[in-house]
Protein backbone atom coordinates (compact mmCIF):
# COMPACT_ATOMS: atom_id res chain seq x y z
CA UNK A 1 0.00 0.00 0.00
CA UNK A 2 3.07 2.29 0.75
CA UNK A 3 4.48 1.87 -2.31
CA UNK A 4 1.25 2.82 -4.17
CA UNK A 5 0.93 5.37 -2.37
CA UNK A 6 4.46 6.40 -3.07
CA UNK A 7 3.46 5.94 -7.30
CA UNK A 8 0.75 8.23 -6.62
CA UNK A 9 2.88 11.20 -4.73
CA UNK A 10 5.41 10.59 -7.62
CA UNK A 11 2.96 11.13 -10.25
CA UNK A 12 1.20 14.45 -8.31
CA UNK A 13 4.43 15.85 -8.55
CA UNK A 14 5.55 14.90 -12.18
CA UNK A 15 6.98 18.23 -13.82
CA UNK A 16 4.44 19.85 -16.15
CA UNK A 17 6.71 19.32 -19.26
CA UNK A 18 6.50 15.91 -18.70
CA UNK A 19 2.78 16.00 -18.85
CA UNK A 20 2.94 17.75 -22.34
CA UNK A 21 4.94 15.52 -23.58
CA UNK A 22 2.85 12.47 -22.50
CA UNK A 23 -0.33 14.56 -23.59
CA UNK A 24 1.45 15.36 -26.86
CA UNK A 25 2.65 11.72 -27.50
CA UNK A 26 -0.60 10.30 -27.31
CA UNK A 27 -1.74 12.32 -29.84
CA UNK A 28 0.89 11.94 -32.15
CA UNK A 29 1.36 8.24 -32.28
CA UNK A 30 -2.83 7.96 -33.44
CA UNK A 31 -1.65 10.22 -36.03
CA UNK A 32 1.21 8.24 -37.13
CA UNK A 33 0.13 5.20 -36.75
CA UNK A 34 -3.54 5.80 -37.73
CA UNK A 35 -4.02 1.70 -38.27
CA UNK A 36 -3.08 1.08 -34.56
CA UNK A 37 -6.12 2.68 -33.07
CA UNK A 38 -9.42 2.15 -34.91
CA UNK A 39 -12.58 3.61 -33.04
CA UNK A 40 -16.20 3.71 -34.32
CA UNK A 41 -17.79 6.81 -35.32
CA UNK A 42 -21.60 6.74 -34.07
CA UNK A 43 -23.57 9.81 -34.63
CA UNK A 44 -25.31 11.77 -31.68
CA UNK A 45 -28.89 12.72 -32.17
CA UNK A 46 -27.77 16.35 -32.51
CA UNK A 47 -25.36 15.48 -35.87
CA UNK A 48 -28.00 13.23 -36.83
CA UNK A 49 -30.22 16.02 -36.49
CA UNK A 50 -28.47 18.60 -38.46
CA UNK A 51 -27.84 15.82 -41.19
CA UNK A 52 -31.39 15.13 -41.40
CA UNK A 53 -32.40 19.32 -41.79
CA UNK A 54 -29.87 19.61 -44.26
CA UNK A 55 -31.18 16.26 -46.13
CA UNK A 56 -34.46 17.50 -46.33
CA UNK A 57 -33.96 20.83 -48.42
CA UNK A 58 -34.85 20.66 -51.87
CA UNK A 59 -33.12 21.15 -55.50
CA UNK A 60 -32.35 24.74 -55.96
CA UNK A 61 -33.32 25.91 -51.93
CA UNK A 62 -30.96 28.51 -50.68
CA UNK A 63 -29.02 28.06 -47.79
CA UNK A 64 -26.86 31.22 -46.11
CA UNK A 65 -23.86 29.98 -44.65
CA UNK A 66 -21.73 31.44 -42.65
CA UNK A 67 -17.42 31.71 -41.68
CA UNK A 68 -17.12 32.60 -38.15
CA UNK A 69 -14.00 30.95 -37.58
CA UNK A 70 -10.14 31.68 -38.08
CA UNK A 71 -7.07 29.68 -38.55
CA UNK A 72 -7.09 29.17 -34.67
CA UNK A 73 -9.94 26.97 -34.76
CA UNK A 74 -9.88 25.49 -38.11
CA UNK A 75 -8.93 22.16 -36.82
CA UNK A 76 -12.49 21.73 -35.31
CA UNK A 77 -14.70 23.70 -37.89
CA UNK A 78 -13.56 23.15 -41.05
CA UNK A 79 -14.24 20.00 -41.61
CA UNK A 80 -17.72 20.85 -40.77
CA UNK A 81 -17.58 23.27 -43.99
CA UNK A 82 -16.18 20.98 -46.47
CA UNK A 83 -18.68 17.97 -45.07
CA UNK A 84 -21.63 20.24 -45.46
CA UNK A 85 -20.64 21.50 -49.03
CA UNK A 86 -20.54 18.03 -50.43
CA UNK A 87 -24.08 17.55 -48.92
CA UNK A 88 -25.34 20.46 -50.35
CA UNK A 89 -23.47 20.52 -53.72
CA UNK A 90 -24.63 16.75 -53.91
CA UNK A 91 -28.41 17.86 -53.63
CA UNK A 92 -27.84 20.78 -55.79
CA UNK A 93 -28.20 23.24 -53.51
CA UNK A 94 -27.24 26.99 -53.86
CA UNK A 95 -25.36 28.04 -51.31
CA UNK A 96 -24.85 31.77 -49.67
CA UNK A 97 -21.29 32.11 -48.30
CA UNK A 98 -20.89 35.27 -45.51
CA UNK A 99 -18.25 35.89 -43.06
CA UNK A 100 -18.79 37.84 -39.52
CA UNK A 101 -14.83 36.92 -38.66
CA UNK A 102 -12.50 39.03 -40.78
CA UNK A 103 -10.24 35.32 -41.38
CA UNK A 104 -13.55 33.43 -41.96
CA UNK A 105 -12.64 35.10 -45.85
CA UNK A 106 -9.74 32.40 -45.69
CA UNK A 107 -11.74 29.94 -44.36
CA UNK A 108 -14.63 30.24 -47.17
CA UNK A 109 -12.39 30.62 -50.44
CA UNK A 110 -10.67 27.52 -49.21
CA UNK A 111 -13.74 25.16 -48.67
CA UNK A 112 -15.43 26.71 -51.41
CA UNK A 113 -12.24 26.30 -53.91
CA UNK A 114 -11.70 22.74 -51.92
CA UNK A 115 -15.20 21.42 -52.98
CA UNK A 116 -17.16 23.19 -55.78
CA UNK A 117 -14.82 22.07 -58.84
CA UNK A 118 -15.01 18.33 -57.72
CA UNK A 119 -18.86 18.66 -57.84
CA UNK A 120 -18.69 20.88 -61.10
CA UNK A 121 -20.18 23.68 -58.98
CA UNK A 122 -20.54 27.16 -61.31
CA UNK A 123 -19.47 30.58 -58.98
CA UNK A 124 -22.60 32.89 -58.89
CA UNK A 125 -25.62 30.26 -60.05
CA UNK A 126 -24.47 27.78 -57.59
CA UNK A 127 -22.48 29.40 -54.96
CA UNK A 128 -21.20 32.75 -54.22
CA UNK A 129 -19.17 34.06 -51.34
CA UNK A 130 -20.36 37.18 -49.76
CA UNK A 131 -17.37 37.51 -47.87
CA UNK A 132 -16.37 39.78 -44.22
CA UNK A 133 -17.94 43.16 -43.59
CA UNK A 134 -17.09 44.14 -39.96
CA UNK A 135 -20.01 45.61 -37.18
CA UNK A 136 -21.07 42.32 -35.45
CA UNK A 137 -24.33 41.76 -34.93
CA UNK A 138 -24.92 44.70 -36.51
CA UNK A 139 -24.38 43.13 -39.94
CA UNK A 140 -26.87 40.14 -38.72
CA UNK A 141 -28.86 42.93 -38.14
CA UNK A 142 -28.36 44.00 -42.13
CA UNK A 143 -28.55 40.54 -43.50
CA UNK A 144 -31.95 39.92 -42.04
CA UNK A 145 -33.39 43.45 -42.80
CA UNK A 146 -31.72 44.01 -46.18
CA UNK A 147 -28.67 42.53 -47.49
CA UNK A 148 -27.87 45.69 -49.91
CA UNK A 149 -27.29 47.82 -47.38
CA UNK A 150 -24.45 46.29 -46.56
CA UNK A 151 -23.41 44.28 -49.60
CA UNK A 152 -22.64 46.11 -52.97
CA UNK A 153 -20.21 43.86 -53.97
CA UNK A 154 -18.87 40.20 -53.43
CA UNK A 155 -15.70 38.79 -52.14
CA UNK A 156 -13.91 39.32 -55.78
CA UNK A 157 -15.45 42.77 -55.57
CA UNK A 158 -18.18 41.85 -58.61
CA UNK A 159 -21.07 43.59 -57.91
CA UNK A 160 -23.49 41.42 -56.35
CA UNK A 161 -26.56 42.94 -58.65
CA UNK A 162 -23.76 41.65 -61.94
CA UNK A 163 -24.59 38.30 -59.49
CA UNK A 164 -27.28 35.68 -61.44
CA UNK A 165 -27.76 33.66 -57.86
CA UNK A 166 -28.46 37.47 -56.30
CA UNK A 167 -31.70 38.51 -57.79
CA UNK A 168 -34.57 38.03 -55.68
CA UNK A 169 -32.33 37.67 -52.65
CA UNK A 170 -33.53 40.34 -50.63
CA UNK A 171 -33.23 39.56 -46.94
CA UNK A 172 -33.10 36.50 -44.54
CA UNK A 173 -36.57 36.01 -45.25
CA UNK A 174 -35.39 35.08 -49.22
CA UNK A 175 -33.17 31.93 -47.58
CA UNK A 176 -34.55 28.36 -46.88
CA UNK A 177 -31.90 27.56 -43.99
CA UNK A 178 -29.06 29.64 -42.32
CA UNK A 179 -26.06 27.48 -41.46
CA UNK A 180 -23.56 28.78 -38.94
CA UNK A 181 -20.22 27.67 -38.79
CA UNK A 182 -19.20 28.97 -35.20
CA UNK A 183 -16.32 30.00 -33.36
CA UNK A 184 -17.37 32.27 -30.72
CA UNK A 185 -18.51 35.97 -31.11
CA UNK A 186 -20.53 36.90 -33.35
CA UNK A 187 -21.57 33.70 -34.28
CA UNK A 188 -24.32 31.10 -33.68
CA UNK A 189 -25.89 33.12 -30.79
CA UNK A 190 -26.13 36.43 -33.39
CA UNK A 191 -27.63 34.77 -35.69
CA UNK A 192 -30.59 33.19 -33.34
CA UNK A 193 -31.07 36.50 -31.58
CA UNK A 194 -31.03 39.16 -34.43
CA UNK A 195 -32.25 36.94 -37.99
CA UNK A 196 -33.47 33.36 -37.01
CA UNK A 197 -35.69 34.11 -34.13
CA UNK A 198 -37.52 36.98 -35.21
CA UNK A 199 -37.66 35.83 -38.93
CA UNK A 200 -38.66 32.34 -38.06
CA UNK A 201 -36.00 30.98 -40.65
CA UNK A 202 -34.57 27.52 -39.72
CA UNK A 203 -30.87 27.30 -38.45
CA UNK A 204 -28.51 24.75 -37.39
CA UNK A 205 -24.85 24.97 -36.39
CA UNK A 206 -21.53 23.63 -35.96
CA UNK A 207 -19.25 24.89 -33.31
CA UNK A 208 -16.14 24.62 -31.53
CA UNK A 209 -16.07 22.21 -28.43
CA UNK A 210 -15.91 25.39 -25.43
CA UNK A 211 -19.24 26.80 -27.04
CA UNK A 212 -21.28 23.95 -26.93
CA UNK A 213 -22.62 24.35 -23.54
CA UNK A 214 -23.53 28.19 -24.08
CA UNK A 215 -25.35 26.81 -27.41
CA UNK A 216 -27.37 23.86 -25.90
CA UNK A 217 -29.99 25.72 -24.56
CA UNK A 218 -31.08 27.14 -28.25
CA UNK A 219 -30.93 23.40 -29.34
CA UNK A 220 -32.84 22.24 -26.93
CA UNK A 221 -35.51 24.97 -27.50
CA UNK A 222 -35.55 24.35 -30.60
CA UNK A 223 -34.28 27.49 -31.70
CA UNK A 224 -31.26 25.77 -33.77
CA UNK A 225 -31.81 22.78 -34.94
CA UNK A 226 -29.32 20.11 -34.28
CA UNK A 227 -25.08 21.25 -33.52
CA UNK A 228 -22.28 19.67 -34.57
CA UNK A 229 -19.80 19.69 -31.61
CA UNK A 230 -16.23 20.14 -32.29
CA UNK A 231 -14.15 17.17 -33.80
CA UNK A 232 -16.18 14.57 -32.83
CA UNK A 233 -19.50 16.84 -34.21
CA UNK A 234 -17.72 17.14 -37.79
CA UNK A 235 -16.57 13.19 -38.14
CA UNK A 236 -20.15 12.25 -37.28
CA UNK A 237 -21.39 14.60 -39.67
CA UNK A 238 -18.70 13.26 -42.21
CA UNK A 239 -19.72 9.44 -41.39
CA UNK A 240 -23.36 10.33 -42.34
CA UNK A 241 -22.31 12.73 -45.68
CA UNK A 242 -20.47 9.87 -46.64
CA UNK A 243 -22.89 6.89 -46.31
CA UNK A 244 -25.28 9.42 -48.45
CA UNK A 245 -23.34 10.25 -51.05
CA UNK A 246 -22.44 6.19 -51.99
CA UNK A 247 -26.51 5.94 -51.77
CA UNK A 248 -26.63 8.42 -54.57
CA UNK A 249 -23.45 6.98 -56.06
CA UNK A 250 -21.73 9.98 -55.94
CA UNK A 251 -17.25 9.55 -54.66
CA UNK A 252 -16.02 11.80 -52.44
CA UNK A 253 -12.89 12.03 -50.56
CA UNK A 254 -12.82 10.77 -47.52
CA UNK A 255 -13.02 13.56 -44.65
CA UNK A 256 -10.60 14.70 -42.29
CA UNK A 257 -12.09 14.91 -38.98
CA UNK A 258 -13.05 11.09 -38.96
CA UNK A 259 -8.94 10.25 -39.17
CA UNK A 260 -8.30 12.50 -36.34
CA UNK A 261 -11.00 10.98 -33.73
CA UNK A 262 -9.08 8.33 -32.38
CA UNK A 263 -6.12 10.79 -31.24
CA UNK A 264 -8.36 12.95 -29.85
CA UNK A 265 -10.37 9.52 -27.98
CA UNK A 266 -7.02 8.60 -26.66
CA UNK A 267 -5.88 11.72 -25.42
CA UNK A 268 -8.89 12.28 -23.57
CA UNK A 269 -8.26 8.58 -22.03
CA UNK A 270 -4.85 10.26 -21.03
CA UNK A 271 -5.85 13.35 -19.70
CA UNK A 272 -9.04 11.68 -17.64
CA UNK A 273 -6.06 9.22 -16.14
CA UNK A 274 -4.17 12.48 -15.27
CA UNK A 275 -6.76 13.76 -13.33
CA UNK A 276 -7.70 10.87 -11.54
CA UNK A 277 -4.16 10.95 -10.34
CA UNK A 278 -4.09 14.46 -9.77
CA UNK A 279 -6.98 13.92 -7.32
CA UNK A 280 -6.14 10.68 -5.92
CA UNK A 281 -2.58 12.16 -4.73
CA UNK A 282 -3.58 15.54 -3.72
CA UNK A 283 -6.51 13.25 -1.12
CA UNK A 284 -3.17 10.98 0.02
CA UNK A 285 -1.10 14.40 0.75
CA UNK A 286 -4.21 15.89 2.16
CA UNK A 287 -4.23 13.05 4.76
CA UNK A 288 -0.53 13.13 5.10
CA UNK A 289 -0.84 17.00 6.10
CA UNK A 290 -3.46 16.40 8.34
CA UNK A 291 -1.60 13.32 10.62
CA UNK A 292 1.50 15.74 10.26
CA UNK A 293 -0.38 18.39 12.33
CA UNK A 294 -1.53 15.94 14.85
CA UNK B 1 6.61 21.55 -55.47
CA UNK B 2 6.06 25.69 -56.32
CA UNK B 3 9.17 27.50 -54.39
CA UNK B 4 5.70 29.61 -52.72
CA UNK B 5 4.74 26.09 -51.45
CA UNK B 6 7.61 24.92 -50.02
CA UNK B 7 8.46 28.28 -48.62
CA UNK B 8 4.84 28.77 -46.79
CA UNK B 9 4.96 25.51 -45.77
CA UNK B 10 8.22 25.67 -43.68
CA UNK B 11 6.99 28.80 -42.73
CA UNK B 12 3.69 27.48 -41.00
CA UNK B 13 6.14 24.39 -39.93
CA UNK B 14 8.65 27.52 -38.29
CA UNK B 15 5.39 29.44 -36.29
CA UNK B 16 3.84 26.75 -34.93
CA UNK B 17 6.87 25.36 -33.25
CA UNK B 18 7.41 28.77 -32.02
CA UNK B 19 4.24 29.20 -30.32
CA UNK B 20 4.69 25.36 -28.74
CA UNK B 21 8.14 26.07 -27.33
CA UNK B 22 6.31 28.14 -25.17
CA UNK B 23 5.57 24.33 -23.29
CA UNK B 24 9.32 24.91 -22.48
CA UNK B 25 8.84 28.07 -21.07
CA UNK B 26 9.07 32.27 -22.45
CA UNK B 27 11.26 32.15 -25.14
CA UNK B 28 12.54 34.58 -28.22
CA UNK B 29 10.78 32.52 -30.59
CA UNK B 30 7.00 32.36 -28.97
CA UNK B 31 7.40 36.03 -28.22
CA UNK B 32 8.77 36.79 -32.28
CA UNK B 33 5.62 34.65 -33.33
CA UNK B 34 3.13 35.88 -30.74
CA UNK B 35 4.11 39.51 -31.78
CA UNK B 36 3.74 38.82 -35.39
CA UNK B 37 0.52 37.08 -35.16
CA UNK B 38 -1.20 40.27 -33.26
CA UNK B 39 0.60 42.80 -35.78
CA UNK B 40 -0.21 40.94 -38.68
CA UNK B 41 -3.78 40.23 -37.84
CA UNK B 42 -4.48 43.70 -36.52
CA UNK B 43 -3.22 45.17 -40.20
CA UNK B 44 -5.50 42.37 -41.59
CA UNK B 45 -8.29 43.43 -39.77
CA UNK B 46 -7.63 47.17 -40.49
CA UNK B 47 -6.92 46.82 -44.97
CA UNK B 48 -9.93 44.41 -45.44
CA UNK B 49 -12.28 46.21 -43.14
CA UNK B 50 -11.48 49.50 -45.39
CA UNK B 51 -11.72 47.83 -48.44
CA UNK B 52 -14.92 45.48 -47.56
CA UNK B 53 -16.43 48.34 -45.57
CA UNK B 54 -15.23 51.81 -45.95
CA UNK B 55 -14.27 52.04 -49.14
CA UNK B 56 -17.63 50.59 -51.28
CA UNK B 57 -20.44 51.12 -48.11
CA UNK B 58 -19.48 54.59 -47.08
CA UNK B 59 -17.89 56.26 -50.07
CA UNK B 60 -19.57 54.47 -52.49
CA UNK B 61 -23.16 56.04 -51.21
CA UNK B 62 -21.49 59.15 -50.62
CA UNK B 63 -19.85 59.70 -54.04
CA UNK B 64 -21.26 57.23 -56.74
CA UNK B 65 -20.56 56.88 -60.08
CA UNK B 66 -21.08 59.82 -61.54
CA UNK B 67 -23.00 58.60 -64.67
CA UNK B 68 -25.26 56.88 -63.08
CA UNK B 69 -26.43 60.35 -60.91
CA UNK B 70 -25.44 63.37 -62.87
CA UNK B 71 -28.18 66.09 -63.04
CA UNK B 72 -25.72 69.05 -63.91
CA UNK B 73 -25.90 70.62 -60.67
CA UNK B 74 -23.46 73.18 -59.17
CA UNK B 75 -23.76 71.39 -55.90
CA UNK B 76 -22.85 68.59 -57.67
CA UNK B 77 -19.85 69.62 -59.03
CA UNK B 78 -18.43 71.10 -55.87
CA UNK B 79 -19.64 67.61 -54.69
CA UNK B 80 -17.57 65.52 -57.21
CA UNK B 81 -14.69 68.49 -56.67
CA UNK B 82 -13.97 67.27 -52.84
CA UNK B 83 -14.19 63.70 -54.44
CA UNK B 84 -10.96 64.67 -56.39
CA UNK B 85 -9.25 66.64 -53.26
CA UNK B 86 -9.56 63.52 -51.16
CA UNK B 87 -8.26 61.19 -54.63
CA UNK B 88 -5.19 64.13 -54.52
CA UNK B 89 -4.19 63.55 -51.21
CA UNK B 90 -4.84 59.83 -51.06
CA UNK B 91 -2.40 58.96 -54.21
CA UNK B 92 0.11 61.06 -52.34
CA UNK B 93 -0.81 64.11 -53.90
CA UNK B 94 -0.95 62.85 -57.01
CA UNK B 95 2.25 60.28 -57.06
CA UNK B 96 0.31 57.11 -56.61
CA UNK B 97 -2.13 55.43 -59.05
CA UNK B 98 -6.16 56.06 -58.03
CA UNK B 99 -7.16 53.60 -56.08
CA UNK B 100 -9.68 54.11 -53.39
CA UNK B 101 -11.26 56.81 -55.73
CA UNK B 102 -11.68 55.58 -58.78
CA UNK B 103 -12.54 58.22 -61.93
CA UNK B 104 -15.81 59.51 -61.91
CA UNK B 105 -17.01 57.82 -58.77
CA UNK B 106 -17.37 54.97 -56.86
CA UNK B 107 -19.67 52.17 -58.63
CA UNK B 108 -22.74 50.20 -56.64
CA UNK B 109 -25.35 52.76 -55.79
CA UNK B 110 -27.34 54.61 -57.83
CA UNK B 111 -27.80 57.68 -56.04
CA UNK B 112 -25.81 60.14 -53.46
CA UNK B 113 -26.71 59.52 -49.55
CA UNK B 114 -26.03 62.59 -47.44
CA UNK B 115 -27.28 61.05 -44.37
CA UNK B 116 -23.71 58.82 -44.62
CA UNK B 117 -21.77 61.98 -43.67
CA UNK B 118 -22.88 61.64 -39.93
CA UNK B 119 -21.21 57.93 -39.79
CA UNK B 120 -18.22 59.51 -42.11
CA UNK B 121 -17.68 62.15 -39.63
CA UNK B 122 -17.99 60.21 -36.88
CA UNK B 123 -15.78 58.31 -37.89
CA UNK B 124 -13.28 60.89 -38.15
CA UNK B 125 -13.94 61.44 -34.71
CA UNK B 126 -12.90 58.40 -33.88
CA UNK B 127 -9.42 58.53 -35.27
CA UNK B 128 -9.05 62.15 -33.36
CA UNK B 129 -8.20 59.94 -30.08
CA UNK B 130 -4.69 59.95 -31.51
CA UNK B 131 -4.44 63.93 -31.27
CA UNK B 132 -4.55 64.39 -27.59
CA UNK B 133 -6.26 67.94 -27.76
CA UNK B 134 -8.99 66.86 -29.92
CA UNK B 135 -9.49 63.35 -28.28
CA UNK B 136 -12.42 64.11 -26.39
CA UNK B 137 -14.35 64.14 -29.90
CA UNK B 138 -14.06 60.38 -29.59
CA UNK B 139 -16.52 60.15 -27.16
CA UNK B 140 -19.51 61.02 -29.26
CA UNK B 141 -18.59 58.49 -31.86
CA UNK B 142 -18.10 55.63 -28.66
CA UNK B 143 -21.16 56.97 -27.41
CA UNK B 144 -23.15 56.52 -30.80
CA UNK B 145 -21.76 52.64 -30.82
CA UNK B 146 -22.25 51.89 -26.86
CA UNK B 147 -26.04 53.42 -27.61
CA UNK B 148 -26.59 51.54 -30.93
CA UNK B 149 -25.08 47.86 -29.56
CA UNK B 150 -27.13 48.38 -26.62
CA UNK B 151 -30.07 48.82 -28.09
CA UNK B 152 -29.54 46.31 -30.65
CA UNK B 153 -28.15 44.17 -27.72
CA UNK B 154 -31.56 44.42 -25.52
CA UNK B 155 -33.89 43.44 -28.25
CA UNK B 156 -31.67 40.13 -29.33
CA UNK B 157 -31.54 39.32 -25.97
CA UNK B 158 -35.08 39.80 -24.57
CA UNK B 159 -36.36 37.50 -26.93
CA UNK B 160 -34.24 34.90 -27.60
CA UNK B 161 -32.44 34.96 -24.02
CA UNK B 162 -34.81 35.63 -21.77
CA UNK B 163 -38.70 35.40 -22.93
CA UNK B 164 -38.26 31.97 -25.00
CA UNK B 165 -36.25 30.47 -22.23
CA UNK B 166 -38.69 31.41 -19.57
CA UNK B 167 -41.49 29.86 -21.94
CA UNK B 168 -38.99 26.50 -22.60
CA UNK B 169 -38.65 26.23 -18.51
CA UNK B 170 -42.37 25.58 -17.98
CA UNK B 171 -43.46 22.03 -17.37
CA UNK B 172 -45.92 20.75 -19.61
CA UNK B 173 -48.01 18.03 -17.27
CA UNK B 174 -49.95 16.68 -20.27
CA UNK B 175 -46.68 15.04 -21.90
CA UNK B 176 -45.16 11.89 -20.65
CA UNK B 177 -43.56 11.03 -17.28
CA UNK B 178 -40.16 11.29 -19.44
CA UNK B 179 -40.44 14.49 -20.45
CA UNK B 180 -42.03 15.86 -17.28
CA UNK B 181 -38.90 14.79 -15.09
CA UNK B 182 -36.22 15.94 -17.32
CA UNK B 183 -38.29 19.11 -17.50
CA UNK B 184 -38.71 19.72 -13.13
CA UNK B 185 -34.91 19.29 -13.20
CA UNK B 186 -34.73 22.41 -15.95
CA UNK B 187 -37.07 23.73 -13.95
CA UNK B 188 -35.33 23.42 -10.17
CA UNK B 189 -31.92 24.18 -11.65
CA UNK B 190 -32.69 27.47 -13.24
CA UNK B 191 -34.80 28.46 -10.29
CA UNK B 192 -32.25 27.31 -8.18
CA UNK B 193 -29.59 29.20 -10.18
CA UNK B 194 -30.90 32.25 -10.62
CA UNK B 195 -31.67 32.32 -6.09
CA UNK B 196 -27.63 31.79 -5.82
CA UNK B 197 -27.40 35.15 -7.88
CA UNK B 198 -29.88 36.57 -5.37
CA UNK B 199 -27.68 39.06 -3.09
CA UNK B 200 -30.64 41.22 -1.79
CA UNK B 201 -31.10 38.43 1.10
CA UNK B 202 -28.57 37.02 2.88
CA UNK B 203 -28.53 33.20 1.99
CA UNK B 204 -29.74 31.54 5.31
CA UNK B 205 -32.50 29.32 5.81
CA UNK B 206 -34.79 28.05 2.86
CA UNK B 207 -32.95 30.43 0.46
CA UNK B 208 -29.60 29.34 1.51
CA UNK B 209 -30.23 25.53 1.13
CA UNK B 210 -31.96 26.52 -2.23
CA UNK B 211 -28.90 28.29 -3.90
CA UNK B 212 -26.52 25.57 -2.07
CA UNK B 213 -28.91 23.57 -4.74
CA UNK B 214 -28.06 25.86 -7.45
CA UNK B 215 -24.15 25.84 -6.75
CA UNK B 216 -24.36 21.91 -7.60
CA UNK B 217 -26.78 22.58 -11.02
CA UNK B 218 -23.24 25.57 -11.48
CA UNK B 219 -20.89 23.39 -10.92
CA UNK B 220 -22.10 20.52 -13.07
CA UNK B 221 -22.31 23.50 -16.18
CA UNK B 222 -19.16 24.54 -15.27
CA UNK B 223 -17.81 20.74 -14.68
CA UNK B 224 -19.36 19.92 -19.28
CA UNK B 225 -17.75 23.41 -19.64
CA UNK B 226 -14.50 22.43 -18.64
CA UNK B 227 -14.74 19.05 -20.52
CA UNK B 228 -15.98 20.28 -24.19
CA UNK B 229 -12.87 22.99 -23.52
CA UNK B 230 -10.66 20.49 -22.83
CA UNK B 231 -11.85 18.48 -25.79
CA UNK B 232 -11.64 21.75 -27.80
CA UNK B 233 -8.25 22.57 -26.79
CA UNK B 234 -7.20 19.00 -28.03
CA UNK B 235 -9.00 18.94 -31.64
CA UNK B 236 -6.53 22.04 -32.12
CA UNK B 237 -3.25 20.59 -30.82
CA UNK B 238 -4.44 17.54 -33.07
CA UNK B 239 -4.93 19.99 -36.09
CA UNK B 240 -1.70 21.88 -35.57
CA UNK B 241 0.56 18.60 -35.06
CA UNK B 242 -1.39 17.34 -38.28
CA UNK B 243 0.08 19.84 -40.26
CA UNK B 244 3.68 19.00 -38.56
CA UNK B 245 3.41 15.46 -39.55
CA UNK B 246 2.46 16.53 -43.51
CA UNK B 247 5.52 18.94 -43.19
CA UNK B 248 7.80 16.18 -42.35
CA UNK B 249 7.53 14.44 -45.61
CA UNK B 250 10.50 14.73 -47.85
CA UNK B 251 8.21 17.03 -50.52
CA UNK B 252 8.17 19.50 -47.72
CA UNK B 253 12.17 19.27 -47.52
CA UNK B 254 11.62 17.16 -43.87
CA UNK B 255 10.56 20.94 -42.58
CA UNK B 256 9.55 19.82 -39.54
CA UNK B 257 12.43 17.64 -38.17
CA UNK B 258 14.27 20.38 -39.23
CA UNK B 259 13.35 23.29 -37.49
CA UNK B 260 12.42 21.86 -34.72
CA UNK B 261 16.10 20.73 -34.28
CA UNK B 262 17.08 23.92 -35.03
CA UNK B 263 14.85 25.55 -32.48
CA UNK B 264 16.02 22.97 -29.91
CA UNK B 265 19.89 24.16 -30.11
CA UNK B 266 18.92 27.67 -30.03
CA UNK B 267 16.95 27.09 -27.02
CA UNK B 268 19.75 25.15 -25.53
CA UNK B 269 21.90 27.63 -26.18
CA UNK B 270 19.77 30.39 -24.94
CA UNK B 271 19.28 28.28 -21.58
CA UNK B 272 23.35 28.01 -20.95
CA UNK B 273 23.70 31.83 -21.41
CA UNK B 274 21.66 32.33 -18.46
CA UNK B 275 18.92 33.68 -20.09
CA UNK B 276 16.33 31.03 -20.40
CA UNK B 277 16.18 30.68 -15.79
CA UNK B 278 14.50 33.69 -14.89
CA UNK B 279 11.38 33.20 -18.08
CA UNK B 280 10.84 29.73 -17.39
CA UNK B 281 10.52 29.87 -13.53
CA UNK B 282 7.93 32.67 -14.35
CA UNK B 283 5.58 30.25 -16.04
CA UNK B 284 6.53 27.04 -14.31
Amino acid sequence: MKHIKKIFILLGSLDRRIIFLIVGLSVLIPLLKPDWVSLPIRPTPESQRVFDEINKLKQGDRVLLSFEYSPSTKPEIHPMAIALLKHMYAKNIKVYGFALWPDGNFMSTEAFSEVSDDYEKVYGLDYVNLGYKPGSEAVVKGIASDIRTLYTIDLHGTPINDIPMMENVINIKDFDFVFSLSAGFPGSKEWVQYATDPEQIPISTGCTSIQVTDILPYVENEQIRGILAGMPGAAEYESLVETELKKMNISAKPGTASGMMAAQSIAHVVIVLFIIFGNITYFITQKKKGKDKI
Amino acid sequence: MIAAELFSAWLVAFLILCIFSFLYGDNPFYKAAEHLYVGVSAGYVAVISFWQQVQPNLFGRLWPSRIDVDDGSIFQSIWYTIYEIFNFISTGFGVLDRSIFPEGGIKGYDEIRMIYLIPFILGIFMLLRLVPKLSWMARWAIAYIVGMAAGLRFYGFLNSDILIQIKASTIDFSSDWWTIINSLILFIGTLTGLIYFFYSTEHKGVIGRLSRIGIYFLMIKFGASFGFAVMGRISLLIGQLNYLKDYSAAEYNYATPIILLFIIICLAIWSFMGKGGKNIESTA
